[in-house]
């Protein structure tokens, strides 16, 4: 079945559902939604991703825009709310005038000659680097965009405290907050019916169940992890075992238990004190493990127990097969292990030694319900993300090669030739399974290359125009671009443009590292929280367009420059009445005057997550406005490889 | 893989609160739980219809557990609430009343969800700074020295669940009970970390409550056992009794279903083998000199044979809920393998003896250090003996959250009123900058702040079920109840008595005013005194952490739901 390709003005009118549906949860003053899943649990939330997904659309093109608006989200780690009100404003203002190929083909053009423009000659003399070490001013906001008003502080300052405990060292923070994300489910545990004020950060773990044997001890002691029963078994599937005598069955299994009983003497000469296994062991193995003063925890998830390998660097002992005098060394070591009563219900707290730079340190979440620590959960690991965006910053390039290297399956190299320098650029296909939800942005730099530079390159845009199947593009820049940024919009079968920020030489900017003063927006490059952003970039469009020559780029421009203050009217809708206006007004006063905006005491959000999100807006615009056939085909479409699988815990 | 079969699509709920259903079923929820509250709260029969037992109540675990609500928004708050009891057991309905009166009180103003939700914060702060500062008004110390303020707690606690229904010679018996209960489980010898033991309770319908009676130790119900003859055990040297606890199957027919298969030759017979070889045990335990042996699943008839014609008492079938209390009491390890025996996993007890208690024969098992015992607790209906046991787990717990924190908070009432003159004085006198931190006017502050102090009095005026006028005095904020049908008085104190929780008397002029008065509520200059008189020993007293927490967490819940801007439900 085919039916033609949506209209602008249909287009227009999901788009407006969808922002509509979404616009009281955006910004500080937005409310919660309550999902409530077929299964009768009842989740607030205000985390666009989710609200999208819960609304479950049919039509085509707005099921293309809330894919857009999640994948987004999904590398960023937020501005989903965001990205769906501008797609809606856009495809208001494309709508009301008029429409028309001539528009789509503007805002190609648009997006090379006037938003790159606007983004190099104004906004960035605006902008500002992250404050160093404090993480509190870009969470609080963050986190103020995704629950309530009375919880955002604590929260904020719990994550802070996190991030410090588990990175005390500045340096390992980019890593950490990738092992964080990664790893959040495991190194958190909720406890509903308690005040948010209970709420604290532990050291070590808490694994959420009790002691199968609980052997007290003092002092460092040493760990082992299993991943079999410890009790030999008389049979196996497929293995018959005949019983010649009475005697014979008997031996048998006192074999068995003197088997299992030396085995746990063995541990007990070798120090092993604590048995962390993943499987349910035999109650006969737990007699003697408290007969032999060894601590049993049992049914570990194999996610705790790769969390608890990569602490520690330690991987699961099997115990047979080997010469019973061998000395056991796979352990590890642990600081103390004692019961941890969450109020009334008995866990595991473990401190473990670890051999990275990652301080195993644990948030206890309380709430008065289980939702509420779902969602307080869900924001934190997110933040996570958010934060990673930040920390990625130009001297990355020793990470990401090793990074690279480790995941290497199948990339296939492009070439292009840039008409502009007719240099060559090398983009990398890298096929990066593991990263892709973190890593789909990445922004990297060749200082060494930096020197044989040309000052006076024109503008450059390169598009890539091939179908990718899968989603992560990593450029690499072999001697043209100091610094290029990559996006990548779109996933399974949908065409990935890969977009390069251009730089411009010989503009006088104030520019704040000298080192990096070649690219467009610096890695760490923060604004005010508040609108800030989009009135900057709102001024100076509008700016740029002036000079422009065309009238559909001019138009386009006028479009996008108006679409942008729908976030920050969606702001201030529930402020005071004239909220808005007198914030424009007050700027735009103050820009044309040429002196800095005033400064809020809100926070700051990072500026290159909000330059990508007008970018992939403006993508996503002109992706709806190309389709011109809906075919209806009988089988569901492959996806190729799930963006969201980590998110979604 | 995607799914086949036709979605529906999600229902979208703009603005829930706004909805009439919702304050509909609301109001009737509040109305459930207000009529609940207090000792003379109104019981609520609870049974479905088909038949079946009905269960008469006014706790809030057996209300809000049975209840089946359909509206979302309430299920967020009924959920909320019986997280709290299952944490503290205590204060559920105050915080149930409360998450209403927050929610109908918030909801009336003409006030952003936004700022009302940072304003109640900010009150909340209060609260908790003043209740957890020395200068606190409505909070006593518990003194653990002596057991009156304890009783009192205690009583409380037996008093205000009225479907038990208890006369007050009951009470009193009922709360020495706890009371002896609770002191038998703290351990005598304080190490570093010490663990509070266990009161095992044991159900005895059908008798009396005053026949009810606490043993240290444990009983462990045996039918088999012989009245009237003395016990024969060996003892050891030292004239204790040996015991060895089993928690491996002793019945001999206990193969493990592993994987695989186990062919067996004809003629040969594991049943034999297994049988002899826990005759073996049986011999090593003789040999052993154990006394006792317990075992919590099947003993075989004749390994029990065995053992009794060598003097050793043998209990089998004991269940998997006295073996952690039994082993802690003891001493003793339980074994989990025939196969070995460590002379390392027996334990010892005191002294055996024979109970009986109506038509029920008991074990004594009578231990050294006492850190377990068994309340033995009557009542003569099943109904009321299901409300009796969870008002005795209740106060039990709360004996347990009390040691932790030695405060416990004035109750009837004068808690509330207390905290509502301190909010009032308190909020009159905030400096500017508070309001420009909460990014609000004053107006608006004392309009939420006035909300607050509504739904806390709503609290106070809940133990109110007869129609009774409730006062507040400007000196102490506590909370007077003047019987209803009162004639008219010139004074007050003609009338009133002793205030909610039983500290202050009318023997000075309080100042009294109605609560919650049509002409507006009078601010008290300065802050609510600490009332100096002496601890009564008749006080009424609440759980101080459990009230804590059944505030604050009244108060998220209903920030939470006064934040829903929508509902979008699954329908699938």
């Amino acid at each position: 079945m085919a039916a033609p390709g949506p209209e602008q003005p249909r287009l227009w009118q999901e788009a407006a559902a969808l922002a509509g549906a979404v616009r009281g949860a955006l910004g500080p003053r937005g409310g919660r939604a309550l999902l409530l899943r077929p299964t009768g649990e009842a989740v607030p939330t205000r985390d666009g991703r989710r609200l999208l997904e819960a609304l479950s659309v049919e039509p085509p093109a707005a099921r293309v825009m809330v894919a857009r608006a999640c994948s987004f989200r999904a590398a960023t780690g937020d501005g989903a709310k965001s990205f769906v009100v501008l797609l809606a404003a856009v495809l208001g203002g494309l709508r009301a005038a008029g429409g028309g190929a001539g528009l789509r083909r503007a805002l190609r053009d648009f997006e090379a000659r006037v938003l790159e423009r606007a983004a190099a000659q104004g906004l960035r003399r605006h902008l500002r680097p992250a404050p160093p070490g404090l993480l509190e001013p870009l969470l609080e906001p963050y986190l103020a965009g995704r629950l309530g008003p009375g919880e955002r502080r604590r929260l904020a300052l719990l994550c802070a405290e996190m991030c410090r405990r588990c990175a005390p060292a500045a340096a390992a923070r980019p890593q950490v907050l990738r092992l964080l994300g990664r790893r959040f489910a495991e190194l958190h545990a909720a406890v509903p019916g308690l005040p948010l004020a209970s709420s604290r950060v532990l050291p070590g773990i808490v694994l959420r169940r009790d002691f199968a044997a609980y052997c007290p001890t003092d002092g460092v002691l040493r760990a082992l992890l299993v991943t079999e029963p410890l009790r030999p078994a008389l049979t196996a599937p497929g293995v018959e075992f005949v019983v010649d005598s009475e005697g014979q069955y008997q031996a048998s299994l006192r074999w068995i238990a003197k088997r299992t009983e030396a085995l746990m003497k063995r541990l007990q000469s070798n120090n092993v004190k604590l048995l962390l296994s993943s499987v349910k062991q035999e109650e006969e193995v737990i007699y003697y493990a408290k007969l032999y003063g060894v601590s049993v925890v049992e049914c570990l998830s194999s996610e705790e127990m790769a969390l608890i390998s990569e602490i520690t660097g330690v991987f699961p002992y099997t115990p047979f097969g080997d010469d019973m005098d061998r000395e056991i060394t796979e352990t590890a070591v642990v600081t103390f292990c004692q019961p941890l009563l969450l109020v009334s219900k008995r866990c595991v707290h473990i401190g473990f030694t670890s051999v990275s730079a990652f301080q195993p340190h644990c948030l206890i979440l309380c709430g008065p319900v289980d939702g509420v620590n779902e969602q307080h959960a869900a924001a934190v690991q997110e933040a996570f993300t958010m934060l990673q965006q930040l920390f990625k910053t130009v001297d990355q390039r020793e990470e990401w090669k090793a990074e690279g290297e480790n995941q290497s399956e199948a990339s296939d190299v492009c070439t292009w030739h840039s008409s502009a320098t007719q240099k060559q650029l090398v983009i990398e296909n890298t096929c990066n399974s593991n990263q892709v939800s973190e890593c789909q942005l990445k922004a990297l730099s060749d200082e060494r290359e930096r020197k044989i530079l040309d000052p006076d390159e024109s503008d450059l845009l390169v598009h890539n125009q091939k179908n990718h199947s899968t989603p992560v593009l990593v450029v690499h820049n072999a001697d043209t671009v100091s610094a290029c940024k990559c996006l990548c919009v779109g996933k399974g079968l949908e065409k990935t443009c890969c977009h390069i920020v251009p730089f411009k030489q010989g503009q006088s900017c104030a520019g704040i590292g000298q080192d990096y003063s070649n690219c467009l927006i610096e890695a760490g490059s923060v604004l005010p929280v508040g609108g800030y952003f989009e009135i900057l970039l709102h001024y100076y469009i509008q700016d740029c367009a002036k000079q422009c020559q065309q009238s559909e780029v001019s138009i386009v421009s006028n479009i996008v420059a108006d679409a942008l203050l729908s976030i920050p009217k969606a702001l201030y809708r529930t402020a005071e009445r004239n909220g808005f206006t007198t914030f424009y007004l007050e700027a735009i006063n103050l820009l044309r005057k040429n002196q800095p905006l005033p400064v809020n005491n809100e926070g700051v959000e990072s500026v290159y997550c909000k330059y990508q999100l007008v970018i992939s807006v403006l993508h996503c615009v002109t992706e709806l406005l190309s389709i011109d056939l809906v075919i209806g085909i009988r089988r569901p479409l492959q996806k190729i490889e799930d963006h969201d699988s980590e998110d979604d815990s | 893989m995607s799914r086949l079969e036709a979605k529906k699509p999600p229902l979208f709920i703009s603005e829930p609160l706004t909805r009439d259903a919702v304050s509909q079923s609301l109001s009737v929820l509040s109305g459930i739980l207000k009529s609940s509250y207090g000792p003379a709260g109104r019981l609520k029969q609870l049974h479905n219809g088909v038949g079946g037992c009905v269960c008469t109540t006014s706790q809030s675990s057996a209300l809000l557990g049975h209840l089946s609500i359909s509206q979302p928004v309430l299920r967020v708050l009924t959920a909320s609430v019986r997280n709290h009891v299952s944490r503290f057991s205590d204060c559920g309905l105050f915080a149930a009343i409360l998450c209403c009166g927050f929610i109908e009180n918030f909801r009336s103003l003409n006030v952003a969800p936004f700022t009302v939700i940072k304003i109640s914060r900010h009150l909340l702060s209060l609260c908790m700074e003043h209740l957890k500062s020395e200068a606190c008004g409505c909070r006593v110390s518990v003194d653990f020295s002596s057991v009156e303020t304890l009783a009192c707690l205690v009583r409380s606690i037996l008093t205000s669940k009225p479907a038990c229904m208890l006369n007050k010679t009951e009470v009193d018996h009922l709360t020495s009970l706890v009371l002896k209960a609770f002191i038998f489980t703290v351990p005598c010898h304080v190490e570093a970390n010490a663990v509070l033991g266990k009161c095992v309770i044991i159900p005895v319908k059908g008798r009396r409550v005053v026949d009810s009676t606490v043993f240290p130790g444990l009983l462990l119900e045996t039918p088999e056992i012989q009245l009237g003859k003395p016990l024969a055990v060996k003892r050891t040297g030292s004239k204790m009794i040996k015991i060895a606890l089993f928690s491996v199957s002793m019945s001999g027919d206990g193969f493990n279903p592993e994987e695989g298969t186990v062919a067996v030759h004809h003629g040969i017979s594991l049943e034999v083998s297994e049988l002899n070889q826990l005759l073996n045990v049986g011999k090593q335990l003789v040999k052993d000199e154990v006394g006792l042996v317990v075992c919590q699943k099947v003993m075989h008839p004749s390994l029990k044979q065995y053992l009794q014609e060598h003097g050793v008492l043998a209990v089998d079938r004991a269940g998997l809920s006295v073996m952690e209390p039994l082993g802690r009491m003891t001493g003793s390890q339980p074994i989990a393998s025939i196969h070995s025996l460590s002379p390392g996993c027996y334990g010892t007890v005191k002294d055996l003896c024979v109970e009986s208690f109506a038509s029920k024969r008991f074990l004594h098992l009578i231990p050294e250090d006492t850190v377990i015992c068994s309340l033995i607790l009557c009542n003569r209906s099943e109904t009321a003996w299901d409300e009796l046991k969870r008002v005795c787990e209740t106060a039990e717990h709360v004996l347990q959250l009390t040691v932790k924190e030695p405060l416990a908070l004035l109750g009837g009432g004068c808690t509330e009123t207390h905290l509502v003159s301190y909010i009032r004085y308190k909020s009159s006198s905030l400096p500017a900058s508070t309001f420009k931190d909460l990014d609000c006017s004053q107006t608006q502050y004392q309009l939420v702040a006035e909300g607050f102090c509504r739904s806390l009095e709503s609290v106070a005026r809940s133990l109110s079920h007869n129609g009774e006028e409730i006062l507040t005095d400007m000196i102490y904020g506590h909370s007077w109840f003047v019987p209803s049908g009162s004639p008219c008085v010139s004074k007050w104190s003609d009338l009133v008595s002793r205030c909610g929780c039983g500290v202050n008397d009318n023997t000075e002029d309080l100042s009294w005013r109605f609560l919650q008065s049509q002409s507006g509520s009078p601010v008290i200059q300065g802050c609510p005194k600490e009332p100096s008189a002496k601890v009564a020993d008749l006080l009424t007293l609440d759980c101080f952490a459990a009230k804590c927490s059944g505030l604050q967490v009244a108060l998220e819940t209903a920030n939470l739901i006064l934040d829903l801007s929508y509902i979008i439900e699954d329908q699938n």
